[in-house]
């Protein structure tokens, strides 16, 4: 009991301390071991800025990909993010004014982006595009571009679920207006052959979320197939689609540990997976190798990252490494 | 004496029982209410049967749980735009004391308790002491606790998420007590609608019939009157700030508890839902005027609306369209009913 | 006002060794180098009023505010029943039995007229966790006090704001009388009144007055003061211009004082002797013409 007390203590200030473990023989989930130190030594300055929202999963990993290059190259990595193009662009300037010695830009928006990628350019900095702008990423100056093409991915959903036997399909959409999220449902319209019909939920509110597909579930009986685009989506409609007694059958974009266990478990047929680890990874030690040794992979040929499809054969293995934050 | 007192209660009968309705704050909401659960049944078959309604009830239940505080907030004057974020805050805390530092799941309840009754005490200081307005000090704790929210989940998981509290020893219990399912007709309703109702109707009570309801009334109608009289004004703000915060803790767990997992970004932006809600149930924005009752009924028109969309087969992009017309209709509507009201009185 | 009849106060006719209900004895307030007030004197007797009257800025607000426990005097003394008291807190002055009603009343104009009547001090019944607000008793309680103040309210759960203003000083007064106030402090109860509605008030003024309660009026009319005071505080730029009984001095003296006396004289002359035939010299004239009609 006494030696509780200071864990108590610690309890209330959860917020205020930004304690980083105690674990304890009941704990559930284990801290991850934070990645050792770099080997290498580069010493570069790599300045990344993307369109990222804070609290999604997707960019947390992208921004973990960045942060291991960085200590695996020795480099100095920092992340800035803002989903506003307009900030997103005065943070790429912002960015250039520190003369970093490479720069690595998602372009969710091109044309906003535009000139602050151009002045990088012209100031002599390398860039990479990562994730989204990869039709612009040539013509604005950017030395190559990772990511994953959004149509291939949704195609690569559409002729999986085909081949299940899958005709009728809700595409649900926890962002409004994002522009790739909706290409994915149009990939998968594409390949699938059958009825795509998008349905608009809150990422925020993920209960309501639940609600809604279970309402669209319980409205058309014909559904039989659920695709999300996001991996806290995903869970949610999951315990949907059993709350409605149906059967249809759920695929996702995006992964985390709860879709990986589901995936295993069989609730869920497969997961796409575009590896945000790697385009945030690849970007800097490209960067990196970029100006140490003026490599450059593919020819400037966008590199793509996904997308992989994680079904039961792999999933247990990916499980294992999504509780990490990389995957 | 009993000559005036029967000549006073003639008087009162001639208001009339329809004009002494009016003027009930819920009035209007629940006018609302019924017109859109009619035309939605009309709509769609599914949305009247026993499963449709276990459904936009859950989906009312989550929003309606927290607009009964935010209402008696609001009828005290203030706003509080931490109320959707610190749903997030508690869950989490829960989560992580729980499922990372293994510390018994009870006494995770209680030390998110005191940590959220912490924020609400902050919150209700603040707004007190400075006198500066609540909208600003709740603006900055939104946005303070969202950084908390999102920098501790991420410092201690690596994740933007908690999750496997359904792997925490003494979870079932708790999923029986906040995260399960009542059969009725057969299908299965939350059992947070019945601590919906619940709440709601502890809410009323302590609003209309206990004095801390008069305090709050008297608060938010004119807080200097109500200081000259020995109501306690501050100590009324903060008690409303730290309700809110507790009902935020109460919602947060019951959404881990419900799905094992809860998120960082959880709750952002649900703090206008609640003040939807609210305005729709007929609180005055500017204090003082308003219902318990009414804020739930607001809740309940945007768990229908919500649901009755999707039920009704027209294209969702368009959801937030009708809960903006839905909030002006309301608003235009309260204001037209009181002031019916009150004009027959003269 | 001329239809409403107002009596004049019952003669106590109190002896001269008849302890006053509140004394204040050179009562000093300073605000910085600023003086607020200075060496104010007066008396309030039970069943009696006393009117304290001034122009803008003649320091009655002060006034009221040291007696109602919101400042404390620099110098001087409060006496209540003989005995020196010193009210740190509004609370204390309460407590004491002095309640004021403000300019803005202290209701709350959203709330039933039960619920103010009520506020700060609302009874209750029940225990613990269920002890409830009884709603019973208050309402009946109102409707007794309001009918004993002559009012009748129609409705109880009508809010105070729909009440005409002369109905909400009754409530403000009514719920001052009812929580046992021995001295009755009004701040310019009739001000923003139109006639008919500050006679009304006036008339709750004398009930309050013949129920045994001391009343400090505080006023800048003089036709309001003058029927039903028993006393009159003069106060301007925070000195006093005197403390009268009211059988030392008549209405048109104090209107004549209260006006500012032989300074308003001197400015009528300026006006008259500068217009000649113009409006200004009419205006001086009037002003001529009032100050010897009063003088």
């Amino acid at each position: 009991m006494i030696r509780r007390t200071p864990r108590w203590l610690a309890a209330v200030l959860v917020p205020l301390l930004l304690v980083t473990a105690c674990s304890s023989a009941n704990s559930v989930n284990r801290p991850h071991n934070k990645a050792g130190g770099g080997s290498g030594g580069y010493k570069y300055k790599i300045a990344v800025v993307t369109h990222g929202g804070t609290g999604d999963s997707f960019w947390s990993i992208v921004k973990a990909g960045t942060q291991q290059a960085g200590k695996d190259m020795g480099d100095s990595v920092t992340y800035q993010s803002d989903g506003d193009p307009t900030k997103q662009s005065g943070l790429i300037d912002a960015a250039v004014n520190q003369k970093p010695d490479g720069l690595v830009v998602s372009m969710a928006n091109p044309e906003a982006l535009k000139a602050a990628v151009k002045r990088a350019v012209d100031a002599g900095i390398p860039v990479i595009t990562i994730n989204a702008g990869e039709a612009q990423s040539k013509s604005y100056g950017a030395l190559t571009h990772i990511g994953s093409d959004e149509t291939v991915a949704g195609q690569a959903v559409g002729t999986e679920l085909k081949n299940q036997g899958v005709k009728n399909v809700i595409c649900v959409v926890q962002e409004a207006g994002n522009v790739s999220l909706e290409q994915r449902c149009a990939g998968v319209k594409d390949k699938l052959g059958g009825t795509v019909t998008n349905l608009q939920v809150d990422n925020n509110n993920l209960p309501a979320a639940q609600s809604l597909i279970l309402a669209k579930l319980q409205q058309d009986k014909s559904i039989d197939g659920v695709v999300t685009l996001g991996a806290q989506v995903a869970t949610k409609a999951e315990a949907a689609i059993a709350g409605a007694g149906s059967s249809a059958k759920l695929a996702t974009f995006d992964l985390n540990a709860d879709v990986a266990k589901a995936v295993v478990d069989g609730k869920m047929l497969f997961a796409v997976d575009q590896q945000p680890f790697l385009q945030g990874y690849l970007a800097v030690v490209m960067l990196t190798q970029y100006k140490a040794n003026l490599n450059v992979l593919g020819g400037g040929q966008p590199v793509l990252t996904g997308p992989t499809l994680i079904t039961k054969d792999n999933a247990a293995a990916v499980l294992k490494l999504s509780a990490g934050g990389t995957r | 004496m009993t000559a005036t007192a029967a000549r006073a209660d003639e008087r009162i009968a001639d208001v009339g029982v329809l004009r002494r309705l009016l003027v009930k704050p819920e009035f209007g909401a629940l006018i609302g209410a019924v017109v859109i659960f009619v035309f939605f049944s009309i709509q769609s078959d599914v949305f009247r049967s026993p499963a449709g309604v276990a459904n936009w009830l859950d989906g009312a239940s989550t929003v309606g749980l927290m607009a009964v505080p935010v209402a008696m907030l609001m009828i005290g004057g203030h706003f509080d735009l931490s109320a959707g974020v610190q749903i997030g805050t508690a869950g989490l805390a829960t989560g992580i004391m729980t499922t990372y530092w293994g510390l018994n799941v009870y006494a995770s309840l209680v030390a998110s308790l005191l940590l959220m009754l912490a924020i609400g005490f902050v919150n209700g200081y603040l707004v007190t002491r400075t006198g500066l307005p609540s909208f600003i000090i709740t603006l900055g704790m939104f946005l303070g606790l969202q950084g908390i929210n999102l920098g501790v989940t991420k410092q201690v998981t690596n994740t933007v998420q908690v999750s496997n509290l359904d792997l925490v020893p003494g979870y079932h219990l708790l999923k029986n007590i906040l995260g399960s399912t009542v059969s009725v007709a057969g299908k299965p309703f939350q059992i947070a609608i019945l601590w919906w109702v619940l709440f709601t109707a502890l809410g009323s009570w302590a609003l209309l019939k206990t004095r801390f309801g008069n305090w709050i009334f008297a608060t938010g109608g004119d807080p200097n009157a109500s200081k000259n009289v020995g109501v306690p004004t501050n100590r009324t703000t903060i008690a409303l700030f730290m309700l809110t915060s507790a009902m935020a803790w109460f919602v947060g767990n019951t959404q881990i508890v419900r799905f094992g997992t809860i998120q960082a970004q959880v709750g952002i932006g649900q703090e206008l839902i609640f003040i939807v809600a609210a305005v729709i149930g007929g609180c005055l924005l500017t204090g003082g005027y308003g219902s318990a009752i009414g804020a739930s009924v607001g809740a309940l028109i945007f768990g229908m609306t919500q649901q009755g969309i999707v039920y009704a087969n027209w294209n969702s992009d368009w959801f937030k369209l009708f809960v903006g017309a839905m909030l002006l209709l309301a608003v235009l509507a309260n204001q037209f009913v009181r002031r019916f009201a009150e004009q027959s009185r003269r | 006002m001329s239809d409403i009849e107002i009596t004049e106060a019952s003669e106590v006719s109190p002896g001269a060794d008849d302890v006053p209900l509140l004394e204040i004895r050179d009562v000093t307030k300073m605000f910085g180098s600023v003086i607020s007030l200075s060496d104010i004197s007066t008396t309030v007797r039970a069943g009696q009023v006393t009117c304290v009257l001034g122009d803008n800025g003649a320091g009655k607000s002060t006034f009221i505010k040291i007696l109602s426990g919101v400042y404390q005097p620099d110098r001087g003394d409060v006496l209540m029943d003989g005995e020196p008291v010193r009210f740190s807190s509004p609370r204390e002055a309460l407590d004491a039995g002095v309640a004021t009603v403000f300019q803005d009343l202290a209701v709350v104009p959203l709330m039933a007229v039960w619920r103010n009547f009520f506020l700060g001090s609302e009874p209750t019944k029940g225990w613990g966790p269920f002890r409830r607000f009884d709603a019973e008793t208050a309402k009946k309680i109102t409707r007794a006090e309001m009918a004993d103040m002559g009012i009748d309210i129609r409705d109880l759960d009508q809010p105070v704001g729909t009440l005409s203003g002369g109905e909400r000083q009754s409530v403000a007064i009514a719920r001052a009388v009812h929580f046992g106030a021995r001295l009755l402090i009004l701040d310019e109860p009739t001000s923003a009144l139109g006639v008919k509605q500050a006679g009304t008030v006036l008339k709750y003024i004398v009930q309050a007055r013949d129920k045994g309660l001391g009343v400090i009026f505080i006023t800048h009319n003089p036709h309001h003061a003058y029927p039903v005071g028993d006393r009159f505080l003069l106060l301007k730029r925070g000195k006093s211009l005197g403390d009268f009984a009211k059988s030392e001095i008549s209405l048109a003296e104090l209107t004549r004082l209260m006006a500012g006396g032989a300074e308003l004289e001197q400015l009528a002359h300026e006006l008259e002797r500068e217009g000649d035939k113009s409006e200004t010299s009419a205006l001086g004239r009037e002003l001529l013409d009032d100050t010897k009609t009063l003088g």
